[in-house]
């Protein structure tokens, strides 16, 4: 491989290994991940924080070594509930009563009555008839699809999906559309394709990459004219969006038109798992064929004693969305009034676009963490290759001081060389 | 390799990674996704090309390529500037 061109090589250049032996990794990908620039991005996305993902926490800097305090704008505890003490008493309670573990499978024996109760309220609270839980967000999306679809259905997903959902689709044997990101022109020329078939549309509530939301009127009117059925994944919106936090489904008062929705339980949350809701024959009939949901162990019942109280303190009144929307509104405001590019942004989700050099990116992190910021950089092929950025997410435990804070370092560090 | 031979390549595993479709349906001025490939089987299509012609490009610098024949001058170029191990 050209020295100079390594560079300019991701991950999604080295799938292909024509190695001999399957455990060993492509060699051209052992002589690009030497490069310095590489070794310190794998470095600097592994780095361990030593306390609780808070917005103010300390991490072992990848950049020297050195234990460091820093505000911590990358880990998406969006409501601070991982943390929140009346979530860890609840949890505490539980491990005292319950152990570490569930020990089996929900289809054999992982199933304790806290896993019940807790998907009945989750099936209440997104106003559907029955929930399933699963032990993470992507064996959630993943065994969803994977579940209900089949070979000679059609999966139509925005391409901007999670890979979760892709992954799903994969295994399911469907055949796979994506459509240009909330393009509805794009979206209706592929439902023309899937004409007759099974289909489901597949798209998120807000888009993790970018943090802009569904175009939801518009997609549920063409899978009304199509007579196709809407998957809806609320990851980077549960808890956040809505009138009563229920997500991008009631923000748009389209909840209804949802045939099923997907959550993750280690965002707002702040816990670990996923779930969906639906009508009861499907949920029902995916007990028996979800394979993430028969096949791993249920959630750790302290984890899920924990999500219960976190589901509680989020919803028993609006405190933290509401705090959570006036950090996403002050942050953007001064992020703007910088001249920095935060793309489409219209959630908690908010990138700095700093563009296709990737060097500079990581510079900038290393830059920006040394003054006691922590945001992780996002190259191609995650997000398209001119448009490198660091991804915040915005959290209702973040202090005015804390947001000057890191607002301050942001314009000190980032500002200048994004205007060099 | 002359260009319409490389055409001819990228054809073929078109042909081998999607269903229903004829080599000699293809016109080169249309792109993959025009034959109902998706983002994943165009990269297999691309990955499987390149691997084929021993030529290695960063999939980044692929991002712009709107039809067959524009991915073909692109490889016909890498081809023609450093043949690569």
């Amino acid at each position: 491989m050209d020295k100079d061109q390594l560079l300019k090589y991701s991950m999604l250049d080295f799938f292909q290994n024509d190695s001999k032996s399957v455990l060993d990794p492509p060699a051209d990908f052992e002589e690009w991940y030497s490069h310095p620039l590489v070794s310190f991005g794998f470095k600097f996305a592994g780095q361990p924080m030593l306390s609780a993902p808070s917005t103010i926490t300390k991490i072992q800097s990848a950049v020297d070594d050195q234990a460091r305090r820093i505000i911590n704008l990358t880990s998406y505890n969006y409501l601070g509930l991982s943390t929140h003490p009346e979530v860890i008493q609840a949890a505490k309670e539980a491990l005292d009563k319950y152990g570490t573990g569930s020990s089996g499978s929900p289809m054999v024996s992982g199933t304790l009555d806290l896993h019940v109760e807790f998907a009945r309220r989750l099936a209440e609270f997104k106003q559907k008839e029955d929930c399933l839980l699963y032990s993470s967000g992507f064996g959630g999306n993943l065994g969803a699809l994977q579940g209900i679809l089949r070979k000679g259905d059609c999966i139509v997903i925005d391409e901007k999906g999670h890979r979760s959902m892709i992954d799903g689709g994969l295994i399911s044997g469907a055949k796979m559309y994506f459509f240009k990101h909330n393009d509805m022109a794009s979206l209706e020329q592929t439902l023309e394709k899937c004409k007759g078939k099974r289909t489901l549309v597949c798209v998120e509530g807000v888009y993790s990459m970018d943090g802009d939301l569904v175009k939801l009127p518009e997609v549920v009117a063409l899978c009304d004219r199509y007579g196709v059925q809407l998957y809806l994944d609320e990851a980077h919106s549960t808890l956040m969006f809505g009138e009563n936090g229920r997500g991008v489904g009631e923000h748009f008062h389209l909840e209804h038109k949802v045939g099923m929705t997907f959550g993750t339980l280690s965002k707002s949350f702040g816990g670990v798992g996923g779930f969906i809701c639906s009508n009861a024959r499907i949920i029902r009939y995916l007990r028996g064929y979800s394979s993430p949901w028969n096949f791993s162990c249920a959630i750790a019942p302290s984890t899920v004693a924990g999500l219960m109280k976190a589901l509680e303190v989020a919803t028993r009144d609006s405190t933290l969305r509401d705090k959570l929307q006036a950090n996403t509104a002050y942050m953007r405001k001064h992020i703007l009034d910088m001249g920095l590019d935060i793309g489409k942004s219209e959630s908690q989700v908010m990138p700095i676009i700093i563009g296709p050099d990737s060097k500079l990116l990581y510079e900038l992190a290393a830059g920006i963490q040394q003054r006691g910021l922590f945001l992780q950089p996002v190259t191609f092929p995650a997000v398209p290759a001119e448009t490198g950025r660091f991804r915040m997410s915005i959290s209702a435990q973040l202090t005015q001081a804390d947001m000057d804070e890191a607002l301050n370092i942001i314009k000190d560090v980032i500002v200048p060389a994004v205007k060099k | 390799m002359t260009k319409q031979e490389v055409i001819d390549v990228i054809k073929k595993n078109i042909v081998e990674n999607l269903d229903d479709i004829k080599a000699e349906d293809i016109d080169p001025m249309k792109s993959m996704a025009d034959y109902g490939a998706n983002s994943l089987d165009i990269i297999e299509v691309v990955s499987c090309t390149m691997r084929e012609l021993n030529i290695k490009i960063p999939r980044a610098e692929l991002a712009d390529i709107k039809n067959i024949d524009q991915l073909a001058d692109r490889f016909v170029q890498n081809m023609n500037q450093s043949p690569q191990a």
